[in-house]
């Protein structure tokens, strides 16, 4: 019951009570005050009566007519006149109804009028007695009157009362109405600070304690993502040139390497210094930091627009360019154009080109290969690029193994699988360790074209981006998806990871939008979205257009593939996801300390972890003691 | 401000004349008829056409003598014998429709009736009278009693009709009325509740 309700409730249960009383007592009084009044008027008419029927000296008739010309131009119930011998009596009585007001209030009311009895005497003699009872009907008339009056004014009380009260809440209460959207805006992780200070001193105090938490926990948040960003940067940064180290390296490289939406593979580049001893030498340590740091720029400075790249220091001289779509022409111009950049890099330090020399081999691997396959043959043409002192630069090109189909039969496949919607839903379980319960699914879907082909979802989704028809692709499945009941999903959260050329298509957009308010009302389970990460941070107003759309309908939000390789979670902030998968690689990667940070940046936002690909029973303990419950992956068919 | 008020009343002065119903309409006279039979509306459309609509402009002296004839063709009954109570003041309506009645119905029906054809109200009287039957019995009766002059002076000024005689005489000639108890008004007098009840049930064309 809201407050407002409560206190017209109040209101009208006092103004009840106090009218109530007044027309208790107002009732009563008068009641009493109308009942002697027609007392005292009976009176004087019997004594009038009592005179002519005296005048009769007892003559029937007289008598008969006199009684009846009083009756009639009179206000009586009875009037009856008796012999004092008994010998004649003559009776006028009105046993009509009480009119004018109604039955359930002359019953109410009751009002009994004795009957006054008087003498008539002929001189000495008496004659007989003559009794009357006075009308009560203007006594029931005056008060009901009285009734509908004060019934009239109390409606009229309560109404201007409840009025007046909805006026004075609506601004005495404003501030509450401020409070409670602060409050609900901290439930959904969202720091909202009230400038306007309300008037009521308790509603001041409570918006100054809800300012103060409020700022607490952004500051908790603030705090939290700061040493988190910190950690970051121990545990994968490289010091003096900012990029990436080496054991970011090897966490992500499994990653890159498997990209599925890198068809063709791509290139790994190992660049190396030599004499790198001569550049301390001649500027001195701090200077050579310098130097470093210049040349990662100039690393930066080539490689910034290319998507997906990752550009790691791996030891003092040594950087790895990871480019997972990128041909080996390309690379090998890239490599020239760096290789360009470090020598005007010596010119300007005055630096011996003899001296120092930059090597870059460059291995273009092809998606089958393995981190440690493409690790050797990096190598390899590196070791080959060294003794080129020529070049300097050498490319190592795997050859494909398996002949990938053409596009255009790829593009037949796809077409006709949008078509005829081949697609079919897949849901893998999230398990929660705590309830052993699985509340939560993944959806996938793969084309199965009911002629005994099935291809799973990695292997179509690259060349239909290729192709430009993944959006076409999943707005296919989520129709099936929304369409129909599924009765194995029925209430549980579904969620369904949009890809990032999906999330980039403005049509696709509106086609969801239509999608989710045609279907949204109907659904038995709540849906929730997934977002890569590397796209949210880089994308984040573009993703935030698509929380706000998932919001409006009530569906939730998550990032997956979490890489922390931002180090700042203010994005995390502003999308405000209710989950974050993460790779348990990555999970089990962190140190004690960034894992607290971690934890901290997510708990104050009420984000929830799920580690994702767990297969073994080993990263399934080391998940326990991190405290991290909700699991995805192979491990979970074991479990159940 | 006057000029205002002056033009609400003429508002509501014709639009009371123009409202007033008369006293025998066609639907009273089918009502009668559904009620109490075909002779019972004869004598309603009777009423309106060989009464009210005839004498519209003969003497008053004319009226009072057709109208006393008329109604005392109608059969005298106590009201406990058509009422079933001790004392009952019929309608116009009740009367005529029923056929019978006591003295009062015949003095309300009398009085009604010269009103209606525009007989000055004030003129009539009910007045409560000891009747001295031929036997000498003496009886408490009503009849209606006509003022020749606003202030008569003698007994000569005062027409008498009652249902005892069908002549209208003035109260000098008639001895069998030994004693006047008392005279009312009609309803230009102090309501009384039986005053009020009657109007109302008039109003109402009570059949």
């Amino acid at each position: 019951m809201t407050l407002f309700k409560q206190m017209a409730l109040a209101i009208s249960l006092i103004i009840i009570f106090i009218l109530a009383s007044v027309l208790v007592i107002n009732y009563q009084s008068a009641k009493s005050d109308m009942i002697e009044a027609l007392y005292e008027n009976s009176v004087n008419n019997i004594s009038s009566l009592q005179n002519k029927l005296s005048l009769t000296q007892g003559e029937q008739a007289d008598i008969i007519s006199t009684i009846d010309s009083e009756f009639d131009s009179g206000y009586y119930r009875l009037i009856e006149y008796r012999t004092a011998d008994n010998s004649f009596s003559y009776k006028q009585e009105d046993k009509d109804p009480i009119e004018g007001v109604p039955q359930w209030f002359v019953k109410f009311t009751d009002i009994h009028i004795d009957p006054i009895t008087a003498d008539v005497n002929d001189g000495w003699t008496l004659l007989g007695k003559v009794t009357i009872i006075a009308d009560p009907s203007s006594i029931y008339k005056g008060l009901y009157k009285n009734f509908i009056k004060l019934l009239y004014l109390f409606l009229l009380t309560v109404t201007i009362a409840l009025v007046v009260v909805a006026i004075m809440l609506h601004f005495i209460l404003k501030p509450l109405k401020r409070i409670q959207h602060q409050a609900e805006a901290i439930l959904r992780n969202e720091f909202v600070i009230d400038n306007e200070e309300p008037y009521t001193t308790e509603f001041k105090e409570v918006s100054h304690a809800m300012n103060a938490m409020v700022k607490k926990v952004e500051e908790i948040f603030n705090k939290a993502n700061e040493a988190a960003r910190r950690n970051n940067e121990l545990l994968y940064n490289d010091p003096v040139t900012k990029l990436f180290n080496r054991r970011y390296l090897i966490l992500k490289l499994p990653e890159l390497l498997e990209l599925e939406t890198k068809i063709e593979g791509g290139s790994i580049l190992l660049i190396a210094l030599n004499g790198a001893e001569h550049i301390n030498e001649k500027l001195g340590r701090k200077d050579g930091d310098i130097f470093f740091f210049e040349f990662a720029n100039i690393l930066r400075e080539f490689t910034q627009n290319i998507e997906d790249r990752l550009l790691a220091r791996v030891n003092g001289t040594e950087f790895t360019l990871v480019l997972p779509d990128c041909e080996s022409f390309m690379a090998q111009h890239l490599a020239r154009k760096l290789f360009e950049g470090f020598e005007e890099l010596l010119e300007q330090k005055e630096l011996d080109p003899e001296l120092i020399t930059l090597n870059i081999g460059i291995f273009r691997y092809r998606p089958q290969s393995s981190v440690s396959e493409a690790l050797t043959k990096a190598d390899d043409a590196l070791t080959k690029a060294k003794a080129d002192t020529q070049q300097h630069i050498y490319i190592y090109e795997q050859k494909s193994n398996t002949p990938a189909l053409p596009k255009e039969k790829w593009r037949e496949i796809l077409v006709e699988s949008i078509e005829k919607e081949y697609f079919e839903l897949r849901f893998w379980p999230i398990l929660d360790m705590t309830t052993k319960e699985i509340k939560h699914k993944a959806m996938t879907f793969i084309i199965n074209d009911n002629k005994g082909q099935n291809i799973p979802y990695g292997d179509f989704i690259g060349p239909a981006i290729t192709l430009g028809l993944v959006s076409k692709i999943y707005l296919v499945a989520l129709k099936k998806l929304l369409r129909k009941q599924h009765k194995e999903i029925a209430s549980s959260i579904i969620s369904i990871r949009l890809s990032n050329e999906f999330l980039k298509d403005a049509h696709a957009f509106e086609a969801l939008n239509r999608l989710l308010k045609e279907h949204a009302k109907k659904l038995s389970c709540r849906l929730s979205f997934e977002v890569a990460d590397n796209f949210a941070i880089s994308n984040t107003p573009t993703v935030k257009g698509y929380v706000d759309l998932f919001r409006k309908f009530g569906f939730g939000f998550g990032i997956n593939n979490f890489s922390g390789a931002c180090g700042d979670y203010s994005y995390l902030k502003e999308l405000n996801p209710d989950f974050i998968k993460a790779d348990v690689s990555f999970l089990l990667d962190q140190t004690a300390e960034s894992m607290h940070t971690l934890e901290l940046v997510i708990k104050s936002l009420g984000i929830e972890i799920i580690a994702s690909f767990v297969k073994t029973e080993e990263e399934l303990q080391k998940l326990q003691k991190l405290k991290i419950d909700k699991i995805q992956g192979p491990i979970t068919e074991k479990l159940l | 401000m006057t000029f205002l008020r002056l033009a609400l009343l003429l508002v509501l002065f014709f639009g009371s004349s123009l409202n007033a119903e008369p006293l025998i309409t066609k639907k009273l006279e089918e009502r009668a008829l559904k009620k109490y039979g075909p002779f019972a509306k004869n004598r309603f459309v009777a009423i309106d056409k060989k009464l009210l609509k005839k004498l519209q402009n003969v003497s008053e002296i004319k009226k009072l003598n057709t109208i006393n004839t008329w109604v005392n063709y109608i059969h005298y009954a106590s009201d406990r014998s058509v009422y079933g109570v001790s004392d009952y003041w019929a309608t116009l309506y009740e009367f005529v429709g029923k056929n019978k009645g006591d003295c009062e119905d015949y003095t309300i029906a009398k009085y009604y009736i010269l009103k209606e054809l525009g007989i000055d109200p004030h003129k009539m009287k009910f007045a409560y009278v000891i009747y001295k039957s031929r036997r000498g019995k003496k009886i408490s009766h009503m009849v209606l009693a006509y003022f020749k002059v606003p202030r008569p002076k003698t007994k000569d000024d005062i027409l008498i009709l009652g249902n005892n005689n069908r002549l209208v005489l003035p109260a000098s000639k008639r001895p069998d009325l030994v004693k006047l108890v008392k005279m009312i008004n009609g309803d230009t007098g102090p309501k009384s509740k039986k005053w009020k009840k009657l109007e109302t049930n008039m109003k109402r064309k009570k059949l």
